[in-house]
């Protein structure tokens, strides 16, 4: 036991000694006269005091002004207050008890049972602190270990996702910038479209898949997946089955019920699916395009506009977005040209600043 | 004189007070404390500078030591003047109840005196 000091509160030296000397053997005691000096003393002593005995009627502050600091000031937490009154009323019992008071006795007391009830709840107080702060540090290391996990869980995703990129001989920038934007749009669409009820959790979940969107041109033939020029007919149909065949890799490590496995799949899937219907592998349509799958489209879209690659030039933010926005480069709902509308002016700012285009091929 | 005696004296209960208090030694104790401390004159004191908010706690701190040694009359008579108090002003002509109050304090103290021998 490290807390080994008794505070007694009591206007009357009597009542204050018939406490002390049932306890001057085990505890070293700490008395007041009135609330202010008991304020004083719990001030003083916070750290050493194991349980205090209150009176309620006191001059200057009485004992309800007493309880009341110890809840501003959040002691009624970690020092246990057991009330000794007069009388019982009502009104005050249940007051005490309010403002935190672990137990009310009567006058005239028995002493041997304040004592059993003193060491009870001195007990009590005791192991609840110990079972908090045993419960507080069991959740800082599991909020460390699963912060953890999801860095190395994202640096995974990342490794895997860049293979991908270094074929196409991009650097693995136009990832960190699909994720960036991901982001962006989906924070506006949370608060824009509650409807959707996304979670901040399955915000985090649906960047760090947003990643794996291309996962499939792993198994696009170089002289498809690089050609500089337009692609014939056949070699499109080819290129279309990236969204497929980026599913059928996933489906090799499915894990059921697992929320990040479902966005990675749709997102792989149906990135290419067009709010009309006219997209691809699936032709859904409208709102049976998952919505993590619409954001990741459209911000692929944009982010395919605004760089350069091996078969056209960068387009301007501007222009990129009057594309967007006349249907030429894909259909979206109204839901997330809105979304892309309100998050255009940090895109725009990211496109033409700090943000890395090391991709850009010469 | 015994302590019992002198309970009996006082209209007190003695056999409550030794099965809680356990010794005749600590009870002597407390009451002779008791026979220092003029609560009576801190009633009066308050009654008479119309402070009454302190009357009614000095009734109430009387009613209380007396509930803890077990002197019976003397805490009923505090303990009505109490109820007389309670609310920060006398309900009606409290003279009744000081002189109650009065006569029981003074014929405790009369039983207490002969502790010493």
């Amino acid at each position: 036991m490290d807390k080994n000091t008794l505070l007694i509160v009591d206007d009357v030296d009597i009542n204050r000694d018939l406490l002390s000397d049932i306890f001057d053997e085990q505890y070293v005691i700490y008395e007041a006269g009135d609330g202010e000096e008991a304020i004083a003393q719990i001030e003083a002593h916070k750290d050493e005091i194991a349980l205090i005995f209150l009176d309620l009627q006191m001059p200057k502050k009485n004992g309800l002004d007493v309880l009341q600091y110890m809840n501003k000031t959040g002691l009624i937490n970690q020092i246990p207050v057991i009330m000794i009154t007069g009388e019982s009323t009502v009104d005050s019992d249940v007051k005490a008890y309010e403002l935190g008071a672990s137990d009310i006795i009567y006058k005239p007391f028995a002493p041997a049972v304040v004592i059993r009830r003193t060491l009870n709840i001195i007990e009590l107080f005791e192991n609840r602190i110990y079972l908090e702060k045993k419960l507080e540090e069991r959740t800082s290391q599991l909020r460390d270990s699963q912060e953890k996990l999801e860095k190395n869980n994202e640096f995974l995703v990342n490794a895997l996702s860049s293979v991908v990129e270094f074929r196409s001989l991009e650097s693995g920038e136009h990832i960190k910038r699909v994720k960036t934007f991901t982001g962006i749009l989906l924070h506006h669409l949370k608060t824009m479209y509650p409807e959707y009820g996304l979670t901040d959790e399955q915000l985090k979940l649906i960047i760090n898949a947003s990643a794996l969107h291309d996962i499939g041109k792993i198994t696009i033939p170089d002289e498809i997946l690089l050609k500089p020029g337009k692609l014939t007919k056949d070699e499109f149909e080819i290129m279309k089955t990236h969204t497929t065949m980026g599913c059928e890799i996933l489906e090799r490590f499915k894990q059921e019920e697992n929320e990040f496995y479902q966005f990675c799949y749709d997102i792989c899937r149906h990135h290419h699916e067009r709010y009309d219907g006219n997209g691809y592998p699936d032709k859904l349509q409208g709102e049976d395009i998952p919505i993590w799958a619409q954001v990741v489209a459209i911000v692929d879209v944009y982010d395919a506009l605004v760089s350069k690659r091996v078969y056209k030039t960068a387009y301007a933010v501007e222009e990129a977005e009057r594309m967007i926005l006349a249907g030429e480069c894909g259909v979206f709902s109204p839901k997330v040209i809105d979304c892309f509308e309100a998050s255009k002016l940090e895109l725009f700012t990211l496109t033409e600043g700090k943000f890395s285009f090391l991709d850009e091929v010469e | 004189m015994e302590l019992k005696q002198i309970y009996e004296q006082m209209q007190g209960d003695y056999y409550s007070v030794l099965e809680r208090l356990s010794t005749e030694e600590r009870i002597k104790k407390y009451l002779l404390k008791f026979m220092d401390k003029n609560m009576d004159r801190l009633i009066l004191d308050a009654l008479e500078e119309k402070d009454y908010e302190r009357a009614f706690r000095e009734a109430h701190n009387l009613k209380g030591v007396c509930a803890n040694l077990n002197m019976d009359k003397l805490e009923q008579s505090a303990s009505a003047l109490t109820e007389e108090l309670r609310g920060g002003a006398p309900k009606g002509d409290i003279t009744a109840y000081v002189q109650a109050l009065q006569s029981d304090y003074d014929m405790t103290l009369s039983a207490l005196k002969n502790l010493d021998e």
